[in-house]
């Protein structure tokens, strides 16, 4: 974590350059040493898909469950969506099925993006394995327990499973290790002006996160749209030729599709810069901020609040708001990763 | 040239006084009154000030004060930025002309309604007076050229993590403005927080020699201190950029888009909410600054105090 830069300077740089004393990529996941145990909780999901494979490839970490919520698209999709997925990855993690509808809001799914199916529209072959018996909620807490505090959490859906584990189990916070999600935006929406897509279907459960006392790394909108790939870009990933590769890149054409008629300059892999970003956050810039959610509004509910460009500084500031990432190198490692399949 | 007729209203206020000094100085305005509301300070302080300020720049026009008070809200200031007086610092000459005995809405109304040309209304304080307007004579609006108005922001705000303090004193006045139908250029903390005068510019100004000069550079020294704490590099003087989209355009950028008051909320009451990616379909009501070139900002400043005439160190 950077030192708080408020004393010196009230607005965080916006974009680079850069300035990376030392790409710490290789040294940090493929160093050989021990690994930590991941917890992936998602939506799948387009952007998530990506997200899980790169997941398998990262020595790093060593994927110990993985929870499905509903989201991008319905909870019987996402689950046997992210079934699907790992196979095609070649992992065997465990899968938990999670909640199927926001802890009290009316579903919102996003199927402009993701397609009706959550893969946009392309069909992976039925897995050989089913999911577990176990409930998300109480499989996370167990995993928590098991790891003794080393276990890392990921969470790229809806925040509906882990607030339903914190309102289950009080100590769960003190399980964990570190907490870094997808979801959010100090700055716009973009489901709503004001809210990103995750937070805004459940925008209770995100806040039972945001003030469960652990320090939660926001991977929102401010710095994944910066992770975007162009339209050649991901023609290129696509020609890397493995089978994963190509799923990569014919998946994520609906969302192409749908990003370009917004304005943006490609497609922005939401869900794969959070797992990078928990990797190894040497090319992005984070800083310290109070975050909460707003969950009253009449046009702001879902938004997440943070004090990081206000005047008014909130005295306890526990969060993290990552703000940029180094695109150029961003390419660089999702390129590396991909590429490991099929060799 | 037909001059563009102006109404000057605001709570002043450091930027508010320099705004004033800006719009003064140019001869393409013409300022048909001034008109105050409660904001940085309470509205007997806040016209007091805009009596001073008017003397400083020999404003010889009405002076009236507005409502007390927000649509609905309870009055709410600002002394941590603009001091106790609301306008802290240099010593300034008393008012000349007593404010009207007329309330401001009235005043505004009235010479709106006998205008020869539509008029651009200039609000850099919460938009009480102007929501008021709006709701009393609706039969105005097509009277009403343009609003340029110093208030929110886009991505964040100022005095909540949400919302910027003029749109947080009266988010219900606010609404009403912005559905208002009239052009609205909103100049927000995305343009204001970035024109910045550094204190290099400070002295810039000081050099020009006139009381007006001398003034407004110690109103910058004594709103840079404030804003130093907060580690900003220079003092933002937010309401003069409302003035500078008005008359120099060329100095701004902006994009127009679709943006709702958020009066409700447990975080975000007081938000301007803008429609950045088009989500909601709906046309553009505001045109909404999002930068300014700085160093042409700051050499306006300098030209407006030169206006008011080269001092005597100058002369030689």
């Amino acid at each position: 974590m950077k030192p708080d830069p408020v004393e010196k300077r009230k607005i965080p740089p916006r974009h680079g350059p850069f300035q990376v004393d030392r790409d710490s990529f290789m040294e940090t996941c493929f160093s050989g040493g021990d690994s930590i145990p991941v917890w992936f909780d998602c939506d799948t999901g387009v952007d998530d898909a990506n997200a899980l494979l790169l997941l398998h490839q990262l020595d790093c970490f060593r994927l110990v469950g993985v929870s499905t919520v509903a989201g991008n698209v319905v909870l019987e999709k996402t689950t046997d969506n992210t079934l699907r997925v790992l196979e095609l990855a070649g992992s065997s993690v465990p899968v938990y099925r999670g909640a199927g509808l926001p802890l009290i809001r009316d579903q919102i799914t996003a199927p402009e993006v993701h397609g009706t199916d959550g893969l946009g529209g392309v069909i992976l072959p039925q897995p050989a394995r089913t999911i577990e018996d176990k409930p998300a909620w109480d499989a996370l807490y167990e995993a928590a327990l098991a790891h003794k505090g080393q276990l890392v959490l990921i969470a790229v859906g809806p925040m509906t499973n882990i607030g339903l584990a914190l309102a289950k189990y009080k100590d769960l916070p003190s399980l964990l290790k570190r907490v870094v999600i997808m979801g959010g935006a100090a700055r716009g929406g973009n489901t709503t002006p004001a809210a990103e897509f995750n937070i805004l279907v459940d925008p209770e459960a995100a806040d039972m996160l945001f003030n469960c006392g652990i320090q939660v790394a926001m991977c929102g909108l401010d710095m994944t749209l910066q992770a975007f790939l162009t339209v050649e870009e991901l023609e290129e990933l696509g020609r890397l030729g493995s089978s994963q590769a190509l799923f990569a890149r014919n998946c994520l054409q609906k969302a192409l599709a749908y990003s370009l008629t917004l304005g943006q300059p490609g497609i922005a892999l939401h869900d794969p810069a959070a797992v990078l970003y928990a990797a190894d956050d040497s090319i992005f810039e984070a800083w310290p901020a109070w975050i909460r959610v707003e969950t009253q509004g009449r046009h702001t509910y879902g938004k997440t609040v943070t004090d990081l460009y206000s005047d008014k500084k909130k005295p306890h500031r526990p969060q993290l708001v990552v703000t940029a990432v180094d695109r150029e190198k961003f390419k660089a490692r999702l390129f590396y990763l991909m590429g490991r399949y099929g060799k | 040239m037909k001059r563009i007729p102006v109404i000057l209203d605001g709570d002043p206020g450091h930027d508010d006084a320099i705004a004033w000094v800006l719009a003064r100085s140019r001869p393409e305005l013409e300022i048909l009154a001034v008109t105050t509301c409660s904001g940085n300070q309470t509205l007997e302080k806040t016209t007091y000030n805009a009596g001073r300020i008017m003397a400083l720049i020999g404003l010889d026009v009405p002076l009236a004060a507005g409502r007390t008070k927000p649509l609905l809200a309870e009055t709410m200031v600002a002394p941590s930025v603009h001091g106790e007086s609301g306008l802290d610092g240099p010593v300034l000459p008393e008012p000349v002309r007593e404010p009207e005995a007329e309330e401001a809405v009235r005043l505004m109304a009235r010479l709106i309604q006998t205008s020869d040309r539509p008029v651009v209304l200039i609000p850099t304080g919460p938009l009480t007076n102007i929501g008021a307007l709006l709701l009393l004579y609706p039969q105005l609006k097509s009277k009403i050229r343009h609003i340029f108005l110093m208030g929110g922001g886009l991505a964040h705000g100022n005095w909540t993590p949400a919302a910027e303090f003029n749109i947080l004193v009266d988010p219900e006045a606010a609404e009403v403005v912005f559905e208002s139908g009239i052009p609205i250029t909103m100049a927000g903390l995305d343009v204001t927080e970035q024109a910045l005068v550094y204190p290099e510019d400070f002295q810039r100004i000081r050099a020009v020699g006139n009381q007006v000069a001398e003034v407004t550079a110690e109103w910058l020294e004594f709103f840079y201190e404030f804003h130093r704490t907060l580690g900003y590099p220079g003092a933002p003087v937010h309401d003069a950029v409302a003035v500078t989209a008005l008359i120099r355009p060329d100095l701004v950028t902006s994009i127009d888009r679709y943006v709702v008051i958020e009066r409700g909320g447990e975080y975000c009451r007081g938000a301007t909410v803008g429609d950045i990616w088009n989500l909601s379909g709906k046309p553009p009501n505001v045109r909404c600054l999002m930068g300014i070139d700085r160093q042409g900002f700051v050499d306006l400043l300098v030209q407006a105090v030169e206006h008011y005439g080269r001092g005597v160190d100058n002369e030689a």
